[in-house]
C-alpha cells in the first residue's frame, strides 16, 4: 500500500477493516511482530521488541482524530 | 487508559501509544504527507489529552499499524518475550484491565500452578460516548464530520438492500444478529 493510500484524506470506513483485523492480523498466542518506531519525545528509533524485553506491554494504536 | 498506565506502572507493565494515520482527517488536522506532519499531530494530541504514556510514531506507510490489523483504536497486550496475550478491535479500559490482570496472574503463577496458555476468543461490549466522538470530529474540522456522516449513509444504504448472496459474517461493531437484521 502506498503512503498516500494509507494516509487517506477522506474517511470512507468500511466493514473490510474489521475483517482484516479478525482474519489477517496476528492472533493471540502468536509472537508479536516487531517494527521500528520513532519516539516522539526524543526522535530516537527503537524496535517494538524492545518494549517486551522486560515485562508486559500494553500497546494502544490511535490518532488525534 | 492513562489511569491504567499510572496504576500498573510499578508492576513491570509498560504502556505505550503508537501514533497511526489520522482516522478522521479534517481541515484542522489533515492527513499526513510527511513524518513532520505526523509528529506535529501526535504532539498536538499529547498536549491536548495530557498523554503520559510513551508516544511512538509508526512510519509513514503504517507498516506496524497495518500488520497489527489497521483499525483506528486497537489495544494489544504483549507478554515478556513477545507472546500476544490480548488483542481488541476497540480500546475499552475496563476490558484491557481485566485482560491485564489475567496476564499478570498467569505470569506470576504459571510455574507453581502448572498453567499452560491456550488460544481463545470472545466478544466484548463497550458504551459509545457519541458526544465525545462528535466533539473529536468537530475538532478535526467540518470535513471530518461530513465524511463520517457520508459513511453512515453509505452503510445504511448497504443494509437497506440485502441481496440473496449471504456474505460471511463480518466481525466488528457492524455485526448484527439475524434477529436484529430482520427488524424484530
Amino acid at each position: 500500500m502506498l503512503a498516500t493510500d494509507y494516509n487517506y484524506d477522506v474517511f470512507t470506513g468500511g466493514q473490510e477493516d474489521f475483517l482484516d483485523f479478525a482474519m489477517h492480523a496476528p492472533k493471540v498466542t502468536m509472537r508479536a511482530p516487531s517494527f521500528p518506531v520513532e519516539e516522539l519525545a526524543t526522535g530516537t528509533t527503537l524496535e517494538m521488541k524492545d518494549f517486551w524485553k522486560t515485562g508486559v506491554t500494553v500497546i494502544e494504536f490511535g490518532s488525534f482524530t | 487508559m492513562e489511569d491504567l498506565h499510572a496504576r500498573y506502572a510499578d508492576r513491570a507493565v509498560r504502556s505505550v501509544f503508537i501514533y497511526t494515520h489520522e482516522a478522521h482527517p479534517g481541515e484542522n488536522y489533515r492527513h499526513h504527507t510527511s513524518m513532520d506532519d505526523k509528529r506535529a499531530n501526535a504532539q498536538a494530541f499529547v498536549d491536548h489529552s495530557n498523554i503520559g504514556r510513551e508516544m511512538f510514531l509508526d512510519d509513514l506507510n503504517g507498516t506496524a499499524h497495518r500488520t497489527y490489523g489497521g483499525l483506528p483504536n486497537m489495544t494489544w497486550i504483549v507478554g515478556r518475550g513477545g507472546f500476544i496475550h490480548y488483542k481488541s478491535a476497540w480500546t475499552n479500559s475496563a476490558d484491557v484491565e481485566d485482560a491485564l490482570n489475567k496476564v499478570l496472574d498467569f505470569q506470576e503463577n504459571r510455574i507453581r500452578n502448572q498453567w499452560i496458555p491456550f488460544y481463545s476468543e470472545r466478544s466484548a461490549w463497550s458504551t459509545r460516548p457519541m458526544d465525545r466522538f462528535r466533539e473529536g470530529l468537530e475538532r478535526a474540522g467540518p470535513q471530518a464530520v461530513s465524511d463520517y456522516e457520508a459513511m453512515l449513509e453509505a452503510n445504511k444504504a448497504k443494509r437497506a438492500a440485502p441481496s440473496e448472496d449471504v456474505a460471511p459474517r463480518v466481525p466488528g461493531n457492524f455485526y448484527k444478529t439475524e434477529e436484529e437484521d430482520s427488524g424484530k
